[in-house]
């Protein structure tokens, strides 16, 4: 059973490396003398790619706009395509943005391909954590063994944050209360990295505004579950001269606003180098068909293939480390801020006293 | 110019985060040979570790990415 799985995998891998994945030709046609467009396979898109034999390998999504035409009244206009949207005549083609012909754009609410493999990410994260509800429910884990792989792999994981990643960090008595959020911020982050792995498909999180939402969720929730002693640390820090205490202040605030920040950049960063380095190892296969000829590029595809082969690997652990970092660092910032320093205080007062 | 920098820069924050990286290797791996029964408290905070170093390395390659996209 498993194996026949495996071969129809490694078939449907093999398969589709044969279909150009690069799309060099569509996207060779702007002014770029490269080859290749590396920028451009990353970035986001208005239409979801899929097998070159449906639909040309685009299916075009939806744009919808919120914009104001030159006598300020404010609309919400709505269209199947960007196509549809220029056709309309509201619009125009601006060095591929979509700008009324007339107005500015207020709020551009299109639905993109990063946000599609977002909506995929969180919904494999419902349905994989609704499935092993229902079977808790019935029983099955709680008053006998769980059964199937599926459950298993879920109590594996669940397991791993409560016990490894929750409770170490976050104050005991309230560790419980964020294993909730850690569990689906790691599912979600797990799910979105690996997608980025399939044929065709988009990476998630290798953009900025899908990370710094995600942090963003981590920031308020630090907040809002800070303590006393978190906010006494932000703005009165103990301990330290008067004059220090007005001098900490400013330093403290901009260390609240770092942490979300570099939370949302490293993940960002590291699903992004992961992306532009395996293009850029298999757009030497171009470059050099361009520069020297058929027989070099034949040449160095061999080079290029088992080095993305052994990058895809690499990939495929760097995705579950950076879940797992992202999850362990929000941990970590939930556990500062909730945290209570009534032994520190103590040790602290024990000490002037003598 | 501004690619000169990017490359230059992109060097530097390689440097710097390898030497941060390697320290904290070697320390980790030290720890663990002395007390071989701590090695999970010890793997968690190299990971912590690491990934700090590494924040502060992706600031620094990400304006080199700035840089360059706009030489």
């Amino acid at each position: 059973m498993i194996q026949t799985f495996r071969r129809l995998f490694l078939t449907i891998l093999f398969l589709s490396a044969g279909t150009p994945n690069l799309f060099a030709a569509d996207d060779a046609e702007t002014e770029s003398e490269s080859p290749i467009d590396i920028m451009g396979t990353v970035a986001d898109h208005d239409y979801f790619k899929v097998p070159q034999f449906i639909n040309g390998g685009k299916i075009y999504l939806p744009r919808i706009i919120y914009w104001a035409d030159e006598e300020g009244n404010a609309q919400l206009s709505t269209f199947s395509s960007t196509k549809k949207a220029i056709d309309s005549g509201f619009f125009e083609d601006v060095d591929h943005a979509l700008v009324p012909t007339n107005g500015v754009i207020k709020v551009d609410l299109s639905i993109t391909s990063h946000l599609i493999y977002f909506w995929f990410g969180l919904g494999a994260v419902a349905l994989f954590t609704m499935f092993a509800g229902g079977r808790y429910k019935k029983g099955v884990g709680k008053d006998v063994e769980p059964k199937g792989a599926l459950q298993n792999l879920f109590e594996v994981f669940f397991i791993f944050i409560r016990d490894d990643v929750a409770r170490p960090n976050i104050d005991d008595k309230k560790a419980d209360k964020y294993v909730p959020y850690l569990f689906t911020i790691f599912m979600a982050l797990a799910f979105m990295n690996t997608f980025g792995l399939l044929p065709w498909a988009a990476t998630a999180t290798a953009d900025i505004t899908v990370t710094a939402v995600l942090a963003l969720f981590t920031f308020v929730i630090t907040q809002f579950s800070g303590t006393k002693d978190h906010w006494a640390h932000v703005f009165w820090f103990p301990g330290v001269p008067l004059g220090v205490k007005f001098l900490m202040i400013p330093v403290e605030l901009i260390g609240l606003l770092t942490k979300p920040f570099a939370l949302a950049i490293r993940l960002f960063a590291n699903m992004m180098s992961g992306k532009i380095m395996i293009i850029a190892i298999l757009g030497l296969i171009f470059i050099f068909n361009d520069m020297y000829g058929t027989a070099a590029a034949y040449g160095v595809s061999v080079f290029s293939v088992s080095m993305t082969a052994v990058l895809y690997i690499l990939k495929l652990f760097v995705s579950l480390l950076q879940a797992y970092i992202f999850t362990l660092l929000s941990a970590v910032f939930i556990g500062m801020a909730a945290e209570s320093h009534d032994h520190d205080e103590e040790h602290y007062h024990a000490e002037h006293a003598a | 110019m501004g690619l000169l920098a990017a490359g230059i820069g992109a060097g530097i924050v390689a440097i710097g985060a390898g030497i941060g990286i390697g320290m904290i290797g070697k320390a980790a791996t030290e720890s663990i040979a002395r007390q071989p029964e701590a090695s999970g408290d010890i793997r968690g905070a190299m990971i912590l570790t690491a990934a700090f170093i590494e924040g502060v390395a992706l600031f620094g390659a990400i304006i080199c990415i700035i840089l360059a996209l706009q030489g």
